[in-house]
């Protein structure tokens, strides 16, 4: 029996060592380095020249009740996405979404992008608009964590500990919004020390543990890649074709743009690429949008949210979450006699979106 | 030891049986194609298969995709299920053992002719697939294949990227033979052996559909299959292919030790 057992004792230890090692990796303490939120923040920020290679994956945790014009950017913020990137510079990349048979590979130069998509064979040429629709590329930690981080103040910003990405032993960054209205309680940011490049990017709400946004390097290389692995050329037998931008998209007929200067203490704002119908509010990651919209839209709009679970109806209109994301179709149609309707859309709390439409039926009256 | 086990794999009718049988749906497939012109869009159906009706010489990629998720395991598992339990129901696992070479090289023996096995099988798979593909379809000569990337390759790169997707493949078939040999030892019919294989074979490809079980995927022994496709990225993708090599080794390694300890230490009556 003695005989008998040490085998088995032999495979079992080999087993638990092999079940193990990756625990144990996991489990190491990643190294701390000495500098200030703000100097990490503006090492983050100048990052947009460092060349790297990576593999990163990115987890939505958020389910968007929307039309199928835009399953697009449901997946993107809902699913488990793979992203393949090569990074030059900030106008010389390329970012593939890696699925188990195919992809879809955007190339950046100086002039536009061009889309690959394998499952369609067709390659699509975009003029990279100021304003677009979120697209897996904007998922990568680096270009997030930049991204999110451009207006954060020195009050928001805090350190945190650091965390193993990658393989490199990255600082952390807390920004929490000091904003009233924010849904978003916190961003945690890890980069790369030496260089400022954001490694992992974690997009908190407070309603729920589960964050609304994970992604992070799973390999991360810091020699810049060849020139020829960012380059396109369409392949010959492809469909090639040209991006349709948000400008391109017919908002309909603009019923008013008289919108308030501040609501639910967000200021109002410019932001290039946004027509002048559309008020934009707030700053860093606290934003509002406002829209008239036409009746017609309203009304199918007003009924599809009244029908999301969760959400809320009342005299100023029906409002939705998810997540840190938050939308309402508010006041009630003209035809009605009522006062006119206004869609309105942001990283804002429910009550704050309240706040906003009431404000907006005052400055109507 | 090891040449024996081999002539008495290839000297079975049922081996070739199996084979063949493992050709004859790639065949069909083919044919289909031909006769309907009708390939599944890119990134749909099995990979590769939307490329075939303008380029044959991808064939032999689609007809691996076809057999890989059943087929090929299925025929593994037999194969694999009946090396011990086979010689045991028969009466002459005994015999093999009367001879002087010990229990842990016939294991090792047997587990290379499983090897064996699955090389030609493959190979024969992706040979036939060439033959039917350049017979049935178009060729093209001047180097367009479009990778999976968008990018053209050369025919030499096609070529050597199919046989970097045969050797891969391969070696994503040794997790189930290690399972199916593993069970062969515990039990003197190879029928439940290959069942037992089978079983961790559907339960992998479950469990890999399930997003609850995502913490688990990176771990089971089907989630690397699909990944010879990555040699078609341009550049080719290896973070998936090493991970697989890797798992495939780990439960090779761990199930040929658990096959040794049991079987070395296995009173033997038939």
């Amino acid at each position: 029996m003695v005989r008998r057992g040490w085998r088995w004792a032999v495979v079992a230890l080999g087993l638990a060592v092999l079940v193990a090692l990756p625990a144990v990796f996991e489990a190491l303490p990643a190294d701390d380095a000495s500098v200030a939120a703000t100097d990490l923040r503006d090492r983050v920020l100048a990052s947009d020249d460092v060349a790297f290679s990576g593999y990163a994956v990115s987890t939505g945790g958020l389910t968007l009740p929307v039309s199928d014009a835009l399953t697009g950017v449901a997946d993107l913020l809902s699913d488990q996405t793979s992203l393949r990137a090569w990074y030059r510079g900030a106008e010389d990349w390329r970012v593939d979404v890696v699925t188990t048979t195919g992809e879809t590979g955007t190339h950046r130069d100086a002039a536009g992008t061009w889309t690959w998509d394998y499952a369609d064979q067709r390659a699509s040429r975009g003029d990279a608009p100021p304003l677009a629709l979120p697209a897996a590329p904007d998922l990568l930690p680096s270009a997030l964590g930049r991204r999110l981080l451009s207006e954060a103040t020195d009050a928001e910003l805090t350190r945190i500990d650091p965390a193993r990405v990658a393989g490199v032993d990255a600082v952390g960054l807390r920004y929490t919004p000091a904003a009233e209205a924010a849904s978003v309680s916190a961003v945690d940011i890890w980069a790369d020390p030496t260089t400022g490049l954001p490694l992992r990017v974690v997009v908190r709400s407070a309603d729920t543990s589960i964050p609304a946004l994970d992604t992070r390097f799973l390999d991360l290389d810091l020699a810049t890649p060849d020139a020829a692995t960012t380059a396109f050329d369409p392949p010959p037998d492809a469909d090639v074709t040209t991006d349709r931008d948000l400008t391109d998209v017919d908002l309909g007929r603009q019923e008013r743009a008289d919108l308030p200067a501040t609501l639910a203490g967000l200021d109002r704002r410019t932001v290039e690429g946004v027509p002048d119908q559309i008020g934009a509010y707030g700053s860093g990651i606290t934003v509002l949008a406002v829209s008239a919209l036409p009746g017609r839209a309203a009304g199918s709009l007003r009924s599809q949210l009244a029908a999301t679970p969760g959400a809320v109806v009342d005299d100023l209109g029906v409002r939705i979450a998810a997540g840190p994301l938050s939308l309402m179709v508010a006041g009630t149609s003209t035809r009605d006699g009522g006062s006119g309707t206004y869609l309105l859309a942001g990283t804002v709390t429910l009550d704050a979106l309240a706040t906003a439409a009431q404000q907006i039926q005052e400055t109507d009256r | 030891m090891i040449a024996v086990e081999l002539r008495k794999l290839f000297r079975r009718p049922r081996t070739w049986i199996t084979i063949a049988l493992l050709n004859s749906l790639p065949v069909l497939v083919a044919v289909l194609l031909k006769v309907t012109d009708l390939a599944p869009r890119p990134g749909e159906g099995p990979a590769f298969l939307s490329a075939v009706l303008t380029n044959g010489t991808l064939f032999p990629l689609a007809a691996l995709a076809i057999v890989l998720p059943l087929f090929l395991p299925i025929a593994v598992a037999v194969v694999a299920g009946d090396s011990v339990a086979g010689e045991a129901q028969g009466g002459t696992l005994r015999y093999l053992l009367a001879r002087p070479a010990g229990r842990t090289r016939l294991l090792v023996a047997k587990l290379v002719a499983i090897v064996v096995f699955v090389l030609v099988t493959v190979v024969i798979v992706a040979a036939v697939g060439y033959v039917v593909g350049t017979a049935l379809f178009e060729v093209q000569s001047l180097g367009a294949t479009t990778a999976v990337s968008g990018t053209s390759l050369t025919p030499e790169q096609v070529a050597g990227r199919t046989l970097l997707s045969i050797g891969y493949v391969t070696i994503s078939m040794l997790g189930v033979a290690a399972f199916a040999m593993f069970f062969s030892t515990l039990t003197d019919s190879p029928q439940l052996a290959t069942l037992g294989a089978l079983a961790v074979l559907i339960g992998s490809s479950l469990l890999f559909t399930l997003d609850a079980a995502s913490d688990i995927a990176p771990y089971l022994p089907t989630r690397y299959w699909l990944s010879f496709v990555d040699f078609f990225r341009d550049p080719i993708q290896w973070r998936n292919v090493a991970r697989g090599l890797g798992l495939q080794a780990v439960y090779v390694v761990v199930l040929l030790g658990a096959a040794w300890a049991n079987f070395t230490t296995k009173d033997i009556t038939s």
